[in-house]
C-alpha cells in the first residue's frame, strides 16, 4: 500500500496569538513494501508526521491517502489501513500478553478461541511462547517490545506505523529488536514507516531514509540506501554503511545545530 | 555499634512488636505503683478481663457483629452509587455539569451534621445510620471515580482507537479498567468514613441500643471505663482487619496496580 503525503502541515496555536509550526509542507510517496525511515533531530515533527499519517493526529492542512499500486491508480482517503507501534508501547497494564495481543480481534468480535490461537501463533514467532498469562508488568522491556509488534501484527494491515519504538530500550535489547523487526520486514513485506533520531537504526533498517530539517520540519533530503537484504547487525561495520552514515551524519549535524540556536533564541525571547 | 545484616534484620523484625510490649508493660507499672483509679485508667490486666468478660456473655460479639452490617449496608449502597454516578460524570460532559454544583456544595459539609436532620426525618432506627454512613462515605468514592475516568491514559486510548476498538468499547474495555486503581483508593477512603460515621450515630441515635457506638457511649456514661477500653480494642482491631480485606481484594481483583510501569 502506498501512501501519498501531501503539503501537510502542523501548527500548534501558542500563547498570545503566537503559533509553532511543527511541521510545514511535507509531501512524500512512501512506496509500497518499502521501510521508510523518518531521521530527524528532537522537535522536528517527525513524530506529529507519523501521528497524522496514522490518522491519530489531525493536520492543519495537507492531506494523507493511500493507493494499493497492484489494484487501482486512484488514491483514497486514509482508512484502516495502518496500524502504529508506539514509544509508549500503551499495552493495556490489566490484559495479560495474549489478551493485549488479541485486542483489535476482540474489537471486531472474533470469538475467544480463534482470537486466542492466533495470538498464540503470532506470540510463538516473537519468541514468546509460554508468557501468555503474563501481565505486561511482569516482562523485561524487550518482551513488552515484542507483545507491541505482535499485537500491532495480528491486525493484518498493509502498513505498520511505528514511532521510535526501540528508544526506551537499552543497548543489547535494541540490537536484538532491531533484528527481530528486519526479519518480521523481510517475511510480511509491509509497508513499514520508522520514525527513530538514531542515524545507525535508520540506516540499518531502511530503503530510504528521509533526513528532516529542524523546526519546521520538511524534507532536507532522501538518502536511498541500496544495501541487500536480508540484513543484519554485520552490515554496521561496512564500508558502504559507513558512507551512507557520515553522509547522514553531516546532515542531521547541521540541523541539530539550527535547532539548538533555535531553543536558544526561544529561551532568551522567554526572558 | 555496628550491626551486621542479619541482626539488622532481626532487629526490624522484633523491634516494633517489642515497642508494643513495653509500651503496655509501662502502662500495667503506671497504674499499678500509681495507684491509679481504674475509672481514670484501668490496667491492661482489667481492660483483657473485661474484654474475655464481654466476649463470653456474648455482648461484645452482638454489638460487633450489629456495627459491621450497618458499616457493610452503608458502605454498599455508597459504593454502588458513588462509582455508578462517578463513571456517568466522567464519562458525560453534561453529567458531570450538573453533578458538579451538588458535589462542591456538599462535599465540604461534615456530614456528622446532618445527623439531627436524619433523625426527624428517618428516627434513630437503621435507616439512619445506613443513610448518614453511605451519604458520607458516597463523596470520597463518586470523587474518585470521577477523576479516575478523567485522567485515563491517553495513550491507551489512543491506541484501542488504533486497534479498531468504537467509542462504546474505549469506555468499556479501556477507560472503567484504567480507573480501577483510583476508584479502589475511593473505595478505602469510603470504607473508613463509614465506620466512623456508623459508630458516631449509634453513640447518638439513642433508643438504638446496639452497636459498638452504643456499647462506647453506654460503658461510658456508667463509668465502666474497662469496658471503654475494651470496646477500642476492637474497633481497632475491626478497622485494621477490614482494611487488610479491602487491600487483599484489591490484589485479587486488580493484581496489575501492584506492579510499577505496567505499559
Amino acid at each position: 500500500m502506498d501512501i501519498l503525503v501531501e503539503d501537510v502541515s502542523r501548527i500548534w496555536p501558542g500563547r498570545k496569538g503566537t503559533s509553532v509550526t511543527a511541521l510545514q509542507d511535507f509531501s512524500y510517496h512512501f512506496r509500497s513494501g518499502r521501510f521508510t525511515c523518518l531521521l530527524g533531530p528532537s522537535g522536528c515533527g517527525k513524530s506529529t508526521l507519523i501521528q497524522i499519517m496514522g490518522g491519530i493526529e489531525d493536520a492543519t492542512s495537507g492531506s494523507v491517502r493511500v493507493v494499493d499500486p497492484a489494484l487501482s491508480s486512484r488514491a483514497r482517503p486514509l482508512g484502516r489501513d495502518s496500524v502504529m507501534v508506539w514509544q509508549t508501547l500503551n499495552l493495556f497494564p490489566w490484559r495479560n500478553v495474549l489478551d493485549n495481543v488479541a485486542f483489535g480481534l476482540e474489537m471486531q468480535g472474533m470469538p475467544r478461541a480463534q482470537r486466542y490461537a492466533k495470538a498464540r501463533a503470532l506470540l510463538a514467532s516473537v519468541g514468546l511462547r509460554g508468557f501468555e498469562t503474563h501481565l505486561p508488568g511482569q516482562l523485561s522491556g524487550g518482551m513488552r517490545q515484542r507483545v507491541a509488534l505482535a499485537r500491532a501484527l495480528i491486525m493484518a494491515r498493509p502498513i505498520m506505523l511505528m514511532d521510535e519504538p526501540f528508544g526506551a530500550l537499552d543497548a543489547q535489547t535494541k540490537i536484538v529488536m532491531q533484528e527481530e523487526l528486519l526479519r518480521i520486514f523481510d517475511e510480511t513485506r509491509k509497508t513499514i514507516v520508522f520514525v527513530t533520531h538514531a542515524i545507525e537504526e535508520a540506516i540499518l533498517l531502511g530503503d530510504e531514509v528521509i533526513v528532516m530539517t529542524a523546526r519546521p520540519g520538511r524534507i532536507k533530503e532522501v538518502i536511498t540506501v541500496d544495501l541487500p537484504r536480508p540484513r543484519s547487525l554485520e552490515l554496521v561495520s561496512t564500508k558502504e554503511f559507513g558512507m551512507l552514515f557520515d553522509r547522514a551524519f553531516h546532515l542531521i549535524r547541521e540541523e541539530v545545530m539550527k535547532s539548538l540556536e533555535q531553543q536558544a533564541a526561544m529561551l532568551e525571547e522567554a526572558q | 555499634m555496628k550491626l551486621s545484616a542479619r541482626g539488622r534484620r532481626i532487629l526490624e523484625l522484633t523491634l516494633p512488636a517489642l515497642t508494643v510490649v513495653a509500651f503496655v508493660a509501662g502502662w500495667e507499672a503506671l497504674v499499678d505503683l500509681r495507684g491509679i483509679a481504674p475509672i481514670y485508667l484501668p490496667a491492661p490486666s482489667a481492660i483483657v478481663e473485661y474484654l474475655l468478660r464481654m466476649i463470653a456473655d456474648g455482648s461484645m460479639g452482638f454489638n460487633l457483629g450489629v456495627t459491621l452490617l450497618r458499616i457493610f449496608a452503608g458502605f454498599a449502597v455508597a459504593a454502588v452509587a458513588g462509582v455508578m454516578v462517578g463513571i456517568v460524570m466522567g464519562m458525560s460532559r453534561i453529567a458531570a455539569r450538573v453533578a458538579d454544583p451538588w458535589i462542591a456544595a456538599l462535599y465540604p459539609l461534615p456530614k456528622i451534621s446532618l445527623i439531627p436532620l436524619l433523625i426527624i426525618w428517618l428516627g434513630t432506627g437503621e435507616t439512619y445510620k445506613i443513610v448518614i454512613s453511605a451519604v458520607s462515605a458516597f463523596f470520597p468514592i463518586v470523587i474518585s471515580a470521577y477523576s479516575g475516568i478523567r485522567q485515563a491514559d491517553q495513550g491507551l486510548i489512543k491506541a484501542a482507537k488504533d486497534l479498531g476498538a468504537n467509542r462504546r468499547q474505549v469506555q468499556m474495555k479501556v477507560v472503567i479498567p484504567a480507573a480501577i486503581p483510583s476508584i479502589f483508593a475511593g473505595l478505602h477512603l469510603g470504607m473508613g468514613v463509614t465506620i466512623i460515621l456508623v459508630v458516631a450515630a449509634e453513640m447518638i441515635g439513642g433508643s438504638g441500643e446496639s452497636g459498638m457506638g452504643y456499647l462506647l457511649i453506654h460503658a461510658g456514661q456508667v463509668m465502666e471505663t474497662e469496658k471503654v477500653f475494651a470496646s477500642l480494642v476492637v474497633l481497632a482491631v475491626m478497622g485494621a482487619l477490614v482494611i487488610k480485606a479491602q487491600q487483599w481484594i484489591d490484589r485479587r481483583v486488580a493484581p496489575w496496580t501492584a506492579l510499577h510501569d505496567g505499559h
